[in-house]
């Protein structure tokens, strides 16, 4: 058995087994921290921060999918503090996101507009460049538009640690970060079959499944009455 | 969970980095082929390979010259007049920053400060500091990279 | 206070590749005193001397010598960090250039004393040109019997700023992108290859040899009650005499810059470089401590000539193009600060641009995995305190037609 560890969480002293994380312990303790990056069955990267929490002591907020609970924290996981830094994190992603939420695949499913709803976000205040990259729709298996893309690092863990795969790889830096397949071509490579791992993964429109050519919808006539 | 995570927070790569060093100190810059032999021979994927081939400034997956000059930029050398030294060099050479000269022999870069700010402005060629630099002496120190 | 030499003892004195004439001014005798005290008894005497890290945290280099020892397993590591990245930086370059020899003895006595079997100096792509010598130092101290208890290796950067931060450092060894990572666990549990490690700054070390020498009291007396010992310093940028100089901790700043660096007109000093503070002539009586502003000894002094919301921009440049890009906040956040500073330099800034930078700044200082996206909007935070004229006299006037 592990050893039981006491903390303070959100004002009640709660205690958990050693080795959990923060998000771990607020999870069981029906306490709702919203993430990105992380997905119960793939390694914490501590990529987003959208899951900071303030703990006692520390100088900055703290991730709370990676940092295991220590004897004696005290933890808040809706300080107006933490809600103030999750709602900028979510408009930093927005900021270089591209705005064709109207026509994308994911729309409803979408992650990042069910995150930037539940904190409410309002008006863009930051702007980025933007990301233009072209669409890869080569692939019978799954299109890709990295434009849309918030580098969570999901589809790359996915492909390596369930799939086992190894497709996918993060290259260059920075703001140019960008998931890639070999030399940054366009997704068609042997390896990737329709295991569809990453699709399901992705949490916003940067990978989605072809459309069937049967399949092609057509807008419905709209008649307004008078 | 948080425990046993750490070693894995990204994948094994072996003597990646040194490798990539050697190959494009050897062939001038890092080819997809070059690129997909290291792959193969440290059995990873080549995504991995070339995400690490274009993290870092110094390594290039496009070809450049036989010799590469690296103007820095930072602020110590930009209030020296660096900016008269990249124009001055522009000028010379024929190019760009970014471009290499039609005989490859020089590529012309800008980089971030190297650790000269005592010598503003200065420059990087090859593994060679040029500091204190004035735009009458660059022919000359030009002429010794052939 | 006065310049000191303590880490520049030998800079200047000995021939850097000539071990001899680093024997004859006392060299491995800093070693050979470790050598006959037990590693607990060394890292007893770092601890008493105060000695603090000196590459820009100031965290306690006995603690952490002594929390890697204690750490379960036989394999350690001792990492050198002799990336020296920071826009301004010099002095680490100074130092190994002209005493590669008291490095490789401090390396000994580290490694010595936390039980490291092998040791690596990561040395940053753009010192190519120090390898030769730093090698050369290396080979003599191993011929001489000096390394018979460790392997030092140098490892070469390859043009990344961010490999200056620890974790990204170690996976740049590891041969990876150099990602950094999060923390817990820190290098004291899980460093190098997963294994115990202790990083230091070469400046750090370079103290090592002189608190074995003459005892951790003596090093103890120096400095202030929070910063003991001395602080190497590169000064650069509109200053008649650039160079690197050596003080005791808790010397005024003035006295560096104006009296040894010789400066006269000083609009503002950039202290500590990129993710350093920037602050006005009228703080030049700031002691130079760990408990008042210091960071890795960078100071770039500029006149009254040039422009704050250059500086302030091009220093954000400098940090978006070194993001490593990992994290939200400092990936995103350097962005934006960039794309809101260029509009300023262009007499484009609005009135609420102010507040989203300050609301930013907290954010990026509050949430970013790494030192670099934390300490990035230190700049603007110091220019909005202190050079605030400079972002109104940019304010776009709402509603004037250009003709
Ligand atoms: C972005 C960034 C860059 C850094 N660059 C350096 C560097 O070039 N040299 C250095 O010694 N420390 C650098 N550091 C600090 C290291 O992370 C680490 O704290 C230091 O090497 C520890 O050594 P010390 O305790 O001897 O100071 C950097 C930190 C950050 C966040
Ligand atoms: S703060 Fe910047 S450099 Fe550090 S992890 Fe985040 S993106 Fe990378
Ligand atoms: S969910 Fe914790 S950092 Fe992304
Ligand atoms: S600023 Fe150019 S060398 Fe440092």
């Amino acid at each position: 058995m592990a050893k039981e560890i006491e903390v303070t969480l959100n004002d009640n002293k709660v205690t958990g087994a050693e080795g959990m994380t923060i998000l771990d312990l607020a999870r069981a303790k029906g306490i709702d921290i919203p993430t990105l990056c992380y997905v119960e069955d793939l390694l914490p990267t501590g990529a987003c921060r959208l899951c900071v929490v303030e703990v006692e002591g520390s100088r900055t907020l703290v991730a709370s999918c990676h940092t295991p609970i220590a004897p004696g924290m005290v933890i808040q996981t809706h300080s107006p503090r933490v809600i103030e830094a999750r709602r900028q994190i979510v408009e930093l992603m927005l900021a270089s996101h591209p705005d064709t939420c109207l026509v994308c695949d994911k729309a409803n499913i979408c992650e990042l507009r069910k995150i930037a709803a539940d904190l409410d976000i309002g008006l863009p205040r930051f702007r980025t460049r933007k990301h233009y990259f072209a669409i890869e729709d080569v692939s019978p298996y799954l299109v890709r538009d990295m434009s849309k893309c918030v580098l969570c690092r999901r589809c790359i863990r996915g492909c390596n640690e369930i799939a086992k795969k190894n497709v996918l790889g993060m290259a260059y830096r920075g703001f140019d970060s960008k998931v890639v397949v070999d030399c940054d071509e366009a997704i068609n490579t042997e390896a990737c079959r329709d295991c569809d791992v990453c699709v399901s993964l992705c949490p916003v429109g940067a990978l989605s499944k072809p459309r069937k050519v049967e399949e092609k919808r057509r807008g419905k006539v709209q008649v307004i009455k008078g | 969970m948080a425990e046993n995570t750490t070693i894995t927070q990204s994948k094994e790569t072996k003597d990646l980095l040194i490798l990539l060093a050697q190959t494009q100190k050897k062939c001038g810059f890092l080819s997809e082929e070059t690129l997909a032999n290291l792959a193969r021979t440290l059995d990873m994927s080549l995504s991995d390979v070339y995400g690490v081939a274009t993290f870092y400034s110094f390594l290039s997956t496009k070809p450049l010259g036989r010799h590469v000059i690296r103007v820095c930029k930072s602020l110590p050398c930009h209030y020296k007049d660096a900016a008269v030294i990249i124009e001055s060099l522009e000028k010379t050479l024929g190019i760009k920053t970014g471009e290499t000269t039609p005989d490859g022999r020089f590529s012309l870069e800008l980089t971030n400060c190297i650790g000269a700010c005592d010598k503003a402005p200065a420059i990087l060629i090859n593994d060679d500091v040029h500091g204190d630099l004035t735009v009458d002496r660059i022919p000359q120190i030009l002429q010794a990279y052939k | 206070m006065p310049e000191k030499r303590i880490v520049l003892r030998n800079c200047g004195v000995i021939d850097p590749r000539d071990m001899s004439s680093y024997l004859a001014h006392d060299g491995f005798k800093g070693l050979e005193k470790a050598l006959s005290l037990t590693p607990e008894q060394v890292i007893e005497e770092v601890k008493t001397s105060g000695l603090r890290g000196r590459g820009g945290a100031g965290f306690p280099a006995g603690m952490k010598w002594e929390l890697t020892r204690k750490s379960p397993g036989d394999e350690k590591y001792l990492i050198c960090n002799a990336d020296e990245g920071e826009v301004g930086t010099f002095k680490d370059r100074y130092i190994l250039q002209n005493d590669p020899f008291s490095l490789v003895e401090a390396i000994a006595i580290a490694g010595y004393a936390i039980g490291a079997k092998k040791g690596f100096i990561y040395l940053r792509a753009e010192y190519h040109y120090l390898r030769p010598m730093l090698a050369n130092a290396i080979d003599q101290a191993r011929a001489k019997g000096f390394l018979s208890h460790m392997d030092i290796e140098i490892r070469m950067g390859a043009g990344a700023y961010v490999c200056g931060e620890e974790s990204a450092l170690m996976e740049s060894i590891e041969g990876k992108r150099g990602e950094v990572r999060y923390r817990p666990p820190f290098p004291p549990t899980k460093g190098l290859f997963g294994k115990p490690t202790v990083i230091n700054n070469v400046e750090t070390l370079m103290n090592i040899p002189a608190i074995m020498l003459n005892g951790a009291r003596w090093f103890n007396q120096i400095g202030t009650e929070r910063s003991k010992g001395t602080k190497v310093f590169s000064v650069a940028g509109d200053v008649p005499r650039p160079g690197v100089y050596e003080m005791v901790l808790g010397s005024k700043l003035r006295e560096l810059v104006q009296d040894l660096a010789g400066a006269t007109d000083i609009k503002a000093i950039q202290i500590g470089g990129a993710t350093g503070r920037l602050i006005p002539e009228s703080m030049l009586d700031t002691p130079l401590a760990f408990e008042n502003l210091l960071g890795a000894g960078a100071i770039t002094v500029f006149n009254s000539h040039r422009d704050i919301i250059d500086i302030v921009y091009r220093t954000m440049e400098f940090l978006a193009e070194e993001s490593c890009g990992k994290c939200v906040p400092c990936r995103q956040g350097t962005e934006v600060m960039v794309e809101t500073l260029e509009r300023f330099m262009h007499g484009e800034g609005e009135e609420r641009d102010v507040k989203v930078l300050q609301e930013l700044s907290s954010t990026m200082m509050l949430t970013s995995l790494c030192g670099l996206g934390q300490a990035a909007p230190n700049p603007v935070i110091d220019s909005l305190q202190y050079f605030k004229d400079a972002y109104e006299s940019r304010i776009k006037a709402r509603g004037e037609v250009k003709v």
